[in-house]
């Protein structure tokens, strides 16, 4: 009979190569059969690779769980060449950039699951909330908040910072008198989640340094 | 067929029964058919500001639920011969007892017998907003130079931008004080429409006799001398099409000289 279940050592540890062809419940006795071999002693951590078969949350909770009947393995990562339509069309909207053009105002929210380019301004008490980057061309007065959906790196850039509410991720920066003495001229500046947990304001021109990722454009001529 | 225009202002107190009542009353002087029509039920007074309390008969409540026609209801100000009207608004009952359809339907039969329909509406976003926009083709936004003010009518302009029936509205600022605005205390005209980026409909002068013409129930557009009726005769101009320049408001201060001056050529 074809070997379901692979085990192979790398640098990162071992990794358990299932097979994506066969019935799931023939793989799974197998992995049974496989975790429970008395040769596999001393603990390690696993990495589990489902290949291109597709396993709900319940089946890949299902699979840990039989492996981790070995006390001695731990499953550290699962890998998988496969994803649902769902979670695809999630991802490419997370990296899509929506554009509003017009001036949000009091009271007005504008949610993006990506980044979220807004031509005008955003007047106090208006709300900008994206999944990812917020871009102002105009006045931002209002609230942004960048990263809604867990993304630390994301970054607010305006043409004229004066945001009354900061948020990147669940940071929060409320623009006291103080700040707003700091950035005396807030033309042309951005705001980005410093490693310390709180929002830092600079100049847009540093953008580049502080989040080279942005830029999807490699080399240059 | 004329057309329906709403003056709203989210705050309280900045001046839209005033602006009403004139606007409506210098579009009548310029020989226009005006119906006013205050959608503030409840706490109407844009009757006592044009004069006409106590000849009420019908109110608004009464011609939605049928229990008069429209032309009964209707108040003649008998200044202006046939050219000036109001529908007032019912004062024993609340906003609830009116509905959006209802207006929408009482506004298009009115637009039909007169060139301007002028709505009142109330303070607030609530019932009473919502009626008071229904019927409306164009709409005017009062604010006054103050942060409060301009806020809300921020927040109202952003949802008469969401009305598909409503061209984008004109703003009118009430209230301005010059030496003010000059000393830097209050916000200044400029600031205030590249804030709320419409098109400015007019300016209106702060005047003490705006208030004392008010309660005596003549509406200072009437007095062709005062610099706040000049702002709304050239804010009715401007809504019938013509281009007026904004006025200034530089005439404060005058020398002693002048002021003399004046008393003689009176």
């Amino acid at each position: 009979m074809k070997n379901l279940v692979y085990i192979k050592g790398t640098k990162q540890g071992l990794v358990l190569q299932l097979d994506d062809q066969c019935a799931y419940a023939d793989l799974l006795a197998e992995l049974a059969a496989k975790v429970s071999d008395p040769a596999l002693d001393g603990s390690a951590e696993v990495q589990v690779n489902l290949g291109f078969r597709f396993c709900t949350e319940a089946q890949q909770k299902e699979i840990v769980a039989t492996i981790q009947t070995n006390t001695h393995l731990r499953v550290s990562k699962m890998m998988s060449d496969v994803i649902t339509v769902e979670e695809s069309n999630r991802r490419i909207q997370e990296r899509q950039s929506e554009t509003y053009v017009g001036i949000v105002r009091s009271g007005q929210i504008v949610k993006a699951e990506g980044d979220l380019v807004v031509v005008g301004d955003v007047n106090p008490n208006g709300k900008v909330v994206a999944g990812g980057n917020i871009y102002v061309l105009g006045r931002l007065k209002g609230q942004a908040h960048a990263g809604a959906n867990g993304n630390r790196e994301a970054v607010i850039a305006a043409s004229w910072l004066e945001a009354t509410h900061l948020m990147i991720h669940d940071a929060l920066e409320i623009m006291t008198d103080e700040l707003t003495v700091l950035s005396e001229q807030p033309e042309m500046e951005c705001a980005y989640l410093h490693n310390n947990g709180h929002i830092i304001i600079d100049r847009l021109q540093e953008l580049r340094y502080i989040r080279p990722e942005i830029s999807t454009f490699k080399g240059g001529s | 067929m004329g057309e329906a225009i709403v003056v709203t202002s989210g705050k309280g107190g900045v001046g839209k029964t005033t602006t009403t009542a004139n606007l409506g009353t210098a579009l009548a002087l310029q020989g226009k058919k005006v119906c006013l029509i205050d959608t503030d039920i409840g706490l109407r007074n844009l009757d006592v500001i044009l004069g006409l309390e106590n000849r009420i008969i019908y109110d608004l409540v009464d011609v939605l639920e049928g229990r008069c026609k429209v032309h009964q209801a209707l108040v003649k100000d008998k200044r202006f011969e046939d050219m000036l009207y109001l529908l007032p608004a019912a004062q024993t009952t609340d906003k609830n007892a009116v509905n959006p359809d209802q207006m929408r339907e009482l506004v298009m039969g009115l637009k039909e017998q007169y060139d301007f329909v002028i709505i009142d509406c109330p303070a607030g976003i609530e019932q009473g907003y919502k009626n008071a926009v229904a019927g409306a083709d164009r709409a005017i936004v009062v604010t006054t130079p103050e942060i409060s003010a301009v806020r809300d009518a921020d927040r109202i302009i952003g949802l008469l931008e969401l009305e598909e029936n409503i061209d984008p509205p004109k703003l009118i600022i009430n209230r301005i004080r010059p030496h003010l605005m000059k000393a830097g205390e209050a916000l200044d005209v400029n600031e205030i429409t590249t804030h709320l980026s419409i098109d400015l409909l007019g300016i209106i002068a702060d005047d003490e006799s705006v208030i004392s013409s008010s309660n005596r129930g003549e509406p200072i557009v009437m007095d062709p001398t005062n610099r706040a009726a000049l702002g709304y005769r050239n804010i009715a101009r401007r809504l019938l099409g013509e281009s007026v320049p904004l006025m200034t408001m530089d005439k404060q201060n005058q020398g002693v000289f002048s002021k003399i001056k004046a008393i003689f050529s009176k």
